[in-house]
């Protein structure tokens, strides 16, 4: 009942014009940069986080999430029209997907994407509204020895779940805790790591990190790379509405493709990329002719698109509930949040409910929107893969530009987001992933404030973080999961399912 | 990316295995370890129970450094890793000079110069980042962005932007 009760409480929310309109802005814009390969929805949401600042913290929210779980969406078409993965979490539909173009069904493979994607949002939102509640409650139960050991856990499986290579991983965590300590220390008052450069004492906004390290950063990185051929299937989308036989196959798929991303947007380091590779090789697995898969199954476009937005959209429940980051994106909305002076945790949703419930019932709305803008629109989208990437680029940059003058501002952000850029593209050079620093940018101030408490409380004595049983829990927890990680075997597999095959 | 198989020998292998990627980015570790080591020397550490300024970033340092001398080591280990190399070393410098400098240029001359002029230069410069712009490409491509920018940040957000150079 009071289940009900509290949808009624989002409906109210997330149907007011204004809100409506934002869903609508964010589920284009994700949309487009979703079909738009070169840029994703971390250096969109990174660009956009400072306009939320103007909005309410509700349609803020509401906008930013529609774009993640609109590319979603767009990043399906242009891997089935084009062969080119619009998004990294489309990399699998290319596969099966863009055979089925070849064979005159795109129309059917861009429906059974958008079906079931809708199907996969769909389902994942009322996840979100079953299991975050209860979540919530254990969070509240915790102490500042249990956050401390709970962000420790966070990180590490966040950095088993990621490819590449672990100690690197842990290593870029470690640099973006530092790079979150930057500035004016809360307690104390001490100034850390400014140069002398005043912009820096009130620390570095993630926005402007996020703008650098995967925005700038990727275009240098796809501009020093030989530009691709784009070869679209001139062919015109005739049918679009799925056959029987199609949906007969589809439909097993998208549910199983729906549990499974579901299950893993939760974990940390989980998300829509993790979802969609993992769900293609179940596809593959249960299927009874993997044979087919490469040459236009259906199931492997039905399977990893549900499963990239289910994921997209459950890895909401660990951020909302612990305040946790379970992806860089999820580390940008905890950005947003902050600077509505919200800090997402276990209260948010006992004294924002508002937002959260308005955020849950928008994500469905939103759903809806997208199958609309998806399916009959779909020949706008193709059109602008015609543009090419000498153009976009352009914008990009002057985008990010903008985007990050507007933090707050200042001429000196834009200068720090340009070195941040050629960081990033270091660090891509030298195979060190950008998203674990991220996420210990967004929980270093966090993580030195629950240290500091959890240790006043216990006068020193760094074992009350073996003495509290769920403390102790999770850091057994994370000990484990490095082990596994050192282990021969594992190790192997983890480099496997990160293998796109085709 | 080519994976370098050849192992010379003498000064010259010694070279590619400084190449090699864990090898740069656990010395790039180890680097900032130390720089951050030694900037923050004379920071307050503290006790465990009241722990000051220097206490959690320096913990974090020495971790980073211990982190950088692994990669660095596993690096040495296996000299046959992938080594940074690209197919033509020349043209990976043209992007990273120009997108940053056009940033930079952006980022000084938009509170003086104004969004338009500043858009212009950005494009402009932005440009010879990529390979095959033609002139009359890039001026369009400047005019149809200060356009679109005008009409977004201006006019929609009502963003307080200077438009105009200020005298």
């Amino acid at each position: 009942m009071e289940l009900l009760h509290n949808l009624a409480t989002g409906f109210g929310v997330a149907m007011t014009p204004l809100n409506l309109l934002f869903a609508l802005v964010g589920a284009l814009v994700g949309t487009l940069i979703g079909v738009l390969p070169g840029i994703g929805p971390i250096a969109t949401i990174a660009m956009l986080l400072p306009l939320t600042f103007h909005l309410e913290p509700t349609s803020g929210i509401i906008m930013l999430a529609g774009i993640f779980y609109g590319a979603q969406y767009g990043g399906s078409t242009s891997a089935i029209l084009v062969n080119l993965p619009g998004e990294t979490s489309s990399v699998v539909t290319c596969i099966d997907g863009h055979q089925m173009a070849r064979q005159g069904r795109a129309g059917t493979a861009l429906a059974v994407a958008a079906l079931g994607s809708f199907f996969a949002g769909c389902m994942s939102t009322a996840l979100i509204a079953a299991f975050a509640p209860p979540l919530a409650l254990v969070g509240q139960s915790f102490g500042a020895p249990e956050y401390f050991s709970l962000m420790v856990f966070g990180l590490i499986a966040a950095v088993v779940l990621a490819h590449g290579s672990v100690i690197k991983a842990v290593a870029m965590i470690v640099l973006g805790l530092l790079i979150g300590l930057v500035g004016t220390d809360g307690q104390t008052g001490g100034v850390r790591f400014t140069f002398g450069i005043t912009q820096l004492s009130d620390g570095i906004d993630v926005a402007i990190l996020a703008i650098g390290l995967f925005g700038i950063s990727e275009i240098i990185t796809n501009l020093s790379e030989a530009e691709e051929e784009r070869s679209i299937l001139a062919q015109k989308i005739t049918r679009l509405w799925p056959t029987r036989e199609d949906f007969r196959r589809a439909w097993p798929a998208a549910l199983r493709g729906t549990t499974l991303g579901s299950l893993l947007g939760v974990l940390p380091g989980g998300g829509a990329m993790l979802s969609s590779f993992a769900a293609y090789a179940l596809e593959k697995k249960v299927s009874k002719t993997p044979s087919e898969f490469g040459r236009g199954a259906v199931e492997g476009v039905a399977g990893p698109e549900s499963a990239n937005n289910a994921g997209a959209q459950t890895s909401f429940i660990p951020m909302l509930t612990l305040g946790l980051p379970s992806n860089a994106v999820m580390a940008l909305m905890i950005g947003a949040l902050t600077i509505h002076g919200i800090q997402p945790g276990p209260q948010v949703m006992t004294e924002r409910p508002t937002m959260f419930w308005g955020l849950v019932v928008s994500m469905w709305i939103g759903n809806l929107m997208l199958l609309v803008i998806n399916l009959p629109l779909i020949g706008v989208w193709v059109q602008l893969l015609k543009v090419p990437y000498r153009f976009l680029y352009l914008a990009i940059l002057l985008f990010c530009g903008v985007g990050v003058y507007t933090v707050n501002n200042s001429p000196a952000a834009v200068l720090l987001a340009a070195l941040f850029g050629v960081a990033g593209y270091v660090f891509m050079k030298l195979d060190c992933e950008p998203a674990p620093l991220i996420l210990g940018f967004v929980l270093g101030p966090l993580m030195e404030d629950n240290l500091r408490r959890a240790l006043r409380i216990s006068g020193g004595d760094p074992t009350i973080f073996i003495e509290r049983r769920i403390s102790l829990a999770l850091l057994i927890a994370t000990l484990l999961l490095l082990l596994i990680l050192i282990l021969p075997f594992i190790r192997k597999k983890r480099q496997e399912a990160y293998q796109s095959e085709g | 990316m080519t994976v370098d198989h050849a192992k010379p020998k003498g000064r010259l292998r010694w070279w590619v295995v400084l190449q090699g990627k864990n090898v740069l980015s656990g010395l790039l570790f180890i680097g900032v370890a130390l720089c951050g080591l030694w900037i923050s020397q004379d920071y307050p550490v503290g006790t465990m129970s009241r722990m000051g300024t220097g206490y959690m970033p320096r913990l974090l340092l020495w971790i980073l450094l211990g982190l950088g001398g692994l990669i660095l080591a596993s690096g040495l280990w296996q000299a046959d890793q992938p080594a940074v190399t690209d197919a033509s070393p020349g043209a990976a410098w043209r992007p990273v000079v120009f997108v940053t400098l056009s940033l930079v240029v952006f980022g000084l001359s938009l509170e003086r110069l104004g969004l338009v002029l500043s858009i212009l230069l950005l494009t402009g410069i932005g440009a010879a980042a990529g390979r095959g712009m033609r002139l009359l490409e890039t001026a369009i491509a400047a005019l149809v962005l200060v356009a679109l920018c005008w009409l977004i940040f201006i006019v929609g957000l009502s963003l307080t932007i200077p438009v105009w150079p200020g005298f």
